[in-house]
């Protein structure tokens, strides 16, 4: 009984499946490839347990025409060949599933196929390292797909490209255009890439992208960094080698780029020396250390007295002369004595000489007399309160230009050895005198008398112009003549300022 | 020969106008198509934003391109179709095409300020640019049908009758803005498709150019 039960279960499980009429289709949709055909495809319903057919029934501006052709495009699909497609038109669709018990059907408008349209992605696609200088590039290169006929115009493809390194998550989108190759340039050495394109014919839906191409770009050469390196290194050395020696000798450098600039300098005077202020060791420096000889009170000499002449035969002939140990200098009539008494400045100071009221007339003495004290105090005088520049190994001090004797007519008085020169308003015009005056510059006013010594005037040099070299000489010879002759009395006391 | 200004301008003249015959046809069939180019991407991407904020019609609704003031010219379909047609007639149809959507092209520029949706700054400054490419692109064909045959000089009327006025609601407005925005992307495609049909015609010697 039990058994019997079940069996009629299962009759009666059996008995109530059954079919239905199908279910309309669902879901339509349409794609063109390259703009000249195109296919649909349908999700079809419930088949209602049989077996069911779809046809597909366009109609397209008029006349109700079915599906060319239901395999080439796969199941549940209809292609449309270029006989059967036209764009800028309507399609209406409808899709019958039929079957034993029933059918059912649904209508799809397509109001332009042109909506559909969407390409295949472009093919052989390549990737090329470019690494020449300076920085490397990827070359791509791609052909559109097979399918799409570019030679007419009637459709033109536009590409756009996406660049990836492999281990980032961002692309870098290129809209390319109508070309079929770029070059991107934003690559960096060691680094693997990836490379896809894709295209939409007349601004349509976009294709699939390419297949991934890879591309790396190989590192920098090694042979050229230690090329670099190489080079760098040795173009070190000089360099480090260069301030080695700087730094050794820098001195010697310093010497060279920044010479010292010489400071005033004196022989034999030491310029700090002479700033301590140690008058004797000034004074020795001034004078070249000399040693003088010891003094002797002069008054125990023999007075020798200069006899001064203007012609060699005087000189000769005198027995005088020769008899005493005594020197004759000889002043020629055209020489113009300087005896210039150099105290540091160019003007020849000598106002030490000028004694306006000093007339005294000392009968001894002429004024080349090598007696020892009036020349010293002149010069000491001279000197006092006044620098000095001396000539050490001479040591002596020009003395000023003398009045010239070239007119003995003019002489006063012959006093003894003495011998009275010029009074200055018996100067008579014309003559060598006024030419001694002259150039000697004799003035009118007395006021440029330095010293009256006996009966010789000293005249002051005063504005006269300079001497003449050879007179210099000669006058510095007179000068050391008269000093090696002569004696100090005492070392001169003067003081330098 | 006297130097007159007069006679140096008109010597000039002579010479801009034979430098401008210079310009060889297919160098402006290129930049005719250039420009068409760029109306049709305008066009695509005015009804892309309109759809972007706007749903789509239920699939018995969108409005039939038949419904279309130009779609009383006739037009090839397909490419065979396209590739048979004269340069001549060719030309003829993109600028009947062009002539006829003067003036829609201004009734969408007018009520594009005060269109009920979003976008609607964005697509009033692209349909103004569309203009000034649709007037530009209509002068340059004028210059190049000058010098094709006579049929080329034949522009087909096609009148609008829409009126200036797209409806009352928000609903009505938006789909006669949509309906027109389609219309206008159809006849752009046209236009693009043709003129780039005839520029690789013409440049039989330059294949590179198609």
């Amino acid at each position: 009984e039990v058994q019997f039960f079940h069996q009629s279960k299962w009759l009666v499980l059996l008995c109530i499946h059954s079919t239905s009429a199908p279910e309309s289709p669902r879901q339509f949709d349409c794609r063109s490839r390259e703009k000249e055909t195109f296919s649909c495809w349908w999700e079809p319903g419930s088949d209602g347990g049989l077996p069911t057919e779809y046809r597909l029934f366009y109609e397209i501006e008029k006349g109700v025409r079915e599906c060319p052709d239901y395999v080439s495009a796969g199941e549940n699909s209809c292609f449309f060949d270029k006989r059967h497609t036209s764009f800028w038109a309507e399609y209406i669709m409808m899709v019958v599933a039929t079957n034993a018990l029933g059918n059912a059907s649904a209508q799809f408008q397509i109001p332009d196929v042109m909506n559909y349209v969407k390409p295949d992605p472009p093919v052989n696609v390549t990737v090329v390292v470019n690494s020449s200088a300076p920085s490397p590039f990827l070359e791509i290169r791609w052909k559109s797909p097979p399918n799409v006929d570019v030679r007419t115009g009637w459709v033109t493809p536009k590409y756009e490209l996406r660049v990836k390194q492999n281990d980032s998550k961002e692309w870098k989108t290129v809209d390319i255009g109508a070309q079929t190759f770029f070059n991107f340039h934003n690559v960096e050495h060691g680094l693997l890439y990836m490379v896809q394109v894709r295209c939409n014919l007349d601004y349509g839906k976009w294709s699939e992208w390419s297949n991934t191409i890879f591309a790396k770009i190989p590192k920098h050469h090694q042979l050229e960094k230690y090329f670099w390196i190489f080079v760098f290194v040795f173009s070190l050395i000089p360099l480090l080698t260069a301030m080695y020696i700087l730094v050794l000798k820098r001195k010697v450098v310093k010497q060279c780029l920044l010479p010292p600039v010489p400071g005033p300098k004196i022989k034999g005077v030491d310029v700090h020396l002479l700033k301590s202020g140690q008058s004797e060791d000034v004074v020795n420096a001034l004078t070249g250390n000399q040693n003088f000889p010891p003094m002797a009170a002069w008054t125990e000499q023999v007075e020798d007295f200069l006899l001064v002449s203007d012609s060699d035969e005087w000189l000769l002939t005198d027995t005088f002369a020769s008899e005493e140990k005594k020197d004759i200098f000889i002043i020629p009539a055209s020489l113009h004595l300087g005896l210039e008494i150099q105290c540091g400045d160019s003007t020849v100071d000598l106002n030490t000489w000028e004694k306006t009221d000093d007339s005294k007339e000392e009968t001894k003495s002429n004024f080349l007399n090598t007696e020892p004290i009036n020349l010293p105090i002149e010069k000491q005088e001279c000197l006092s309160g006044e620098e000095v520049s001396i000539q050490p190994n001479t040591s002596y001090v020009d003395i000023q230009q003398r009045p010239t004797l070239t007119d003995y007519s003019r002489v006063k008085e012959v006093n003894g050895d003495t011998i009275l020169i010029l009074n200055e308003e018996e100067i008579p015009h014309g003559s060598d005198a006024v030419k001694v005056k002259r150039e000697v510059s004799v003035p009118d006013d007395y006021s440029r008398v330095k010293e009256v010594n006996s009966d010789v005037v000293f005249l002051e040099k005063g504005d006269s112009k300079p001497i003449m070299p050879h007179d210099s000489e000669l006058s510095k010879g007179f000068c050391s003549k008269m000093i090696a002759n002569g004696y100090v009395d005492s070392v001169p006391s003067f003081s330098v300022k | 020969i006297f130097f007159y200004p007069g006679t140096v301008k008109m010597h000039m003249a002579v010479y801009l106008v034979a430098m401008c015959r210079a310009v060889p046809v297919n160098d402006l069939l290129d930049r005719a198509s250039q420009r068409s180019d760029k109306m049709h991407s305008l066009s695509t991407l005015l009804t892309q934003e309109m759809d972007s904020h706007f749903p789509p019609y239920g699939r018995m609704q969108m409005p039939r391109p038949a419904d279309c003031h130009t779609s009383i010219l006739q037009t090839p379909n397909d490419k065979e179709q396209a590739l048979q047609v004269s340069e001549s007639d060719l030309m003829s149809l993109a600028r009947s095409l062009l002539r006829g959507w003067v003036d829609p092209l201004a009734v969408l520029s007018t009520n594009a300020i005060t269109l009920p949706h979003p976008a609607k700054s964005s697509i009033s400054s692209k349909i103004q640019e569309l203009q000034e490419h649709s007037k530009s692109l209509a002068d340059g064909l004028d210059i190049l049908s000058g010098k094709m045959g006579p049929a080329a000089q034949t522009i087909s009327f096609l009148p609008y009758t829409g009126g200036t006025d797209l409806g009352q609601d928000r609903v009505t407005i938006l789909n006669k803005f949509n309906f027109l925005l389609s219309c206008l992307r159809r006849d752009s495609h046209k236009i693009d498709s043709f003129l780039k049909v005839l520029r690789c015609r013409a440049a039989k010697l330059q294949p590179e150019l198609c």
